[in-house]
């Protein structure tokens, strides 16, 4: 046991390459390139570390003193999904065993005709690993994480499934779905919230287009310009007072605390990529694993909820969501709902826009709306998961500050699905919060666990969620997509956002009967 | 041949166009070519199309044609598998051909 212990002591930048070696080995990798890839994850985690402690050098000391000088109660840091991803990679006792349980029960379920999605996102199990983490990091109980884990795959499976014509429809991607845990956890709500708008006189036939927005102020959500930016503004409440007695020294500072950011947000998702370079050959392996289990179904192929995010609908709520989500911040912390100063995960709010946008296809008004109720939602649920967040951040030797606030982020609180299941266990730390925040998040909950269902009875029906309802959304909106909707089905596949995926779609076909 | 530059896209510049830069590597040193790849955001590309300058682009989400004079490939077949080796050769036969015009 001493021994286990002090291995796991090693940190992830040492254990994790250990236990992707003895994976890959499982899964018959070349030596060579196991050591190889092995090695380039423990790299990936070094170089992540340094961008985390330069991010928490930078930001922290700003971030504190800004909450001193304007009063707003905002300690805690949205390090970004790619540290959460990292710091979930590092606790080390769980990652084997969601993947290899994981993998498990998604070919099982397959077998048994429960599902016909296939998860070859090998990437995204982390996901699921992170609900396993904060469920154990908060309870104490090994077994209950794995279980709210597993049960959530199942649950992001279904969403998947049902997901998947409307996807197929409107992004023109055939057999393709996202059972990607933060981004298909909202379909239900996004669903309920859009049904609602249906109601509402005025915005029902409301309808912005994304039109120019990109080339117009996509300079803005640019990683590089939004971290310099963002680093001036948190830099300028947090040095002002100094004008009077330092004014050389409180200018060079906010200075270099806005250079700094925009460069933790440009190299931080490089390092990443390094991590991900890694992993890549071993989700290879194992996607080829799964994939030969089942010659001839007709599987939907599940992927990253990326492949969505470049619709022009997705990047224009995700630009809007920005100044929002910082506006939302501030009130929200007012009310005593959130502690978190949003800043690295501001560059993929467009990932949050997918379901705020998809069941209207593409309907903007209405994504930023659906879109600023998810965001109210995972703010709260970010700083409801901050504790367990951080002792996880050391529990895998990341270098959080000493005496420093506590890391979270946004995209930790875009995990609906565990967060519900595991509710009922974790519920008592919502206390030290207060009242409101009680009740809000009982809210949340609440209307998650009503939009489910309401979902799920419609579906049950026979009802096929955003293609039996598309009149609604798409005469009004796009001619190019009613001839598509109302032509013949072998039709479908061309859409007018993207002509040249349709070629792939025609190949991919081919290849396809090729195999039968 | 000079070596050419190809940008893939996604909507994290890690998520999925790491993958996808990983296997049109291996598949094209496959056909005997070697090319620079670097990843980037959907939401940068405009901007890292100017300073990479690639001659052609891989996306795995949408990319509004408009934004960018260079030719955008397809990225899911190289995620799905599906169609991989036919859009492999559609990748290389482009590049092949710019670097014909180039002589």
């Amino acid at each position: 046991m001493g021994f286990i212990n002090w291995l796991l002591g090693l940190g992830a930048s040492v254990v994790l390459p250990i236990i992707i070696f003895i994976l890959s080995m499982i899964f018959r990798m070349p030596i060579g390139k196991a050591v190889r890839a092995s090695l380039t994850i423990g790299v990936g985690f070094i170089g992540i570390n340094l961008v985390i402690g330069l991010l928490g050098n930078t930001l922290g000391p700003a971030a504190q003193a800004m909450v001193k000088n304007t009063g707003v109660n905002l300690p805690i840091l949205d390090v970004g999904w790619p540290v959460a991803a990292a710091i979930t990679f590092g606790t080390t006792s769980i990652v084997p065993w969601v993947f290899v349980l994981g993998i498990l029960l998604n070919l099982v379920l397959i077998a048994v005709k429960a599902t016909k999605t296939l998860n070859v996102d090998m990437w995204n199990y982390w996901h699921f690993i992170f609900s396993a983490a904060f469920v154990y990091f908060m309870t104490g109980n090994f077994v209950l994480g794995l279980l709210v884990a597993l049960i959530t795959s199942a649950i992001v499976l279904k969403l998947a499934d049902f997901a998947a014509p409307v996807i197929q429809k409107h992004y023109g991607i055939p057999g393709i779905t996202t059972p990607h845990l933060d981004t298909v956890t909202w379909s239900p709500l996004g669903w309920v919230i859009n049904k609602g708008l249906d109601r509402v006189p005025g915005i029902r036939k409301w309808h912005a287009s994304p039109g120019q927005l990109q080339e117009k102020y996509g300079i803005i959500a640019e990683p590089i310009i939004m971290g310099t930016v963002l680093g001036f503004i948190i830099a300028i409440l947090a040095y002002y007072p100094e004008f009077s007695s330092d004014l050389g020294g409180a200018v060079k500072q906010i200075l270099t605390v806005g250079i700094t950011l925009g460069a933790v947000m440009l190299v931080l998702p490089r390092m990443v990529a390094i991590l991900m370079e890694g992993l890549v050959p071993l989700s290879d392996a194992a996607k080829q694993f799964i994939q030969t289990r089942f010659p001839g179904r007709e599987l939907y192929i599940g992927l990253d909820g990326a492949i969505l995010v470049g619709h022009p609908a997705n990047i224009a709520v995700g630009i809007i969501l920005v100044p929002i989500t910082l506006l939302l911040a501030l009130l929200m912390s007012v009310l005593g709902v959130n502690q978190m100063l949003p800043f690295t995960d501001l560059a993929v709010l467009p990932f949050f826009a997918i379901w705020a946008t998809t069941w209207s296809r593409g309907n903007v008004v209405r994504g930023v709306i659906i879109g600023t109720f998810f965001i109210a939602c995972m703010l709260s649920i970010a700083t409801f998961l901050a504790p367990a967040t951080t002792d996880m951040a050391h529990a895998a030797n990341f270098a959080i500050p000493a005496g420093a606030t506590q890391i979270s982020s946004i995209d930790s609180g875009a995990h609906l699905a565990p967060f519900m299941l595991a509710f009922g266990f974790i519920f008592s730390r919502a206390a030290q919060y207060g009242l409101g925040f009680q009740v809000w998040i009982s809210f949340i909950l609440a209307f998650a666990l009503f939009s489910y269902i309401a979902y799920f009875i419609y579906i049950g029906r026979g009802h096929i969620p955003g293609i039996d309802d598309e009149h609604l959304y798409v005469e009004a909106s796009d001619e190019d997509e009613v001839d598509i909707a109302r032509g013949p089905a072998g039709e479908d596949a061309v859409d007018h956002v993207a002509v040249h995926l349709a070629e792939q779609a025609d190949s991919s076909t081919g290849d396809q009967a090729a195999a039968r | 041949m000079a070596q050419r530059r190809v940008l893939v896209c996604c909507a994290t510049g890690i998520a999925t166009s790491v993958q996808v830069s990983h296997r049109l590597k291996e598949l094209l040193k496959a056909r005997g070519m070697s090319i620079e790849v670097a990843e980037c955001k959907v939401i940068e590309l405009p901007a890292r199309v100017s300073a990479f300058r690639p001659h052609a682009v891989v996306s795995t989400t949408q990319v509004d044609p408009k934004l960018i004079p260079v030719r955008v490939f397809p990225g899911l077949p190289f995620l799905t598998g599906l169609g991989i080796e036919a859009a492999t050769d559609e990748i290389a036969a482009h590049l092949k051909s710019l670097s014909v015009e180039g002589a």
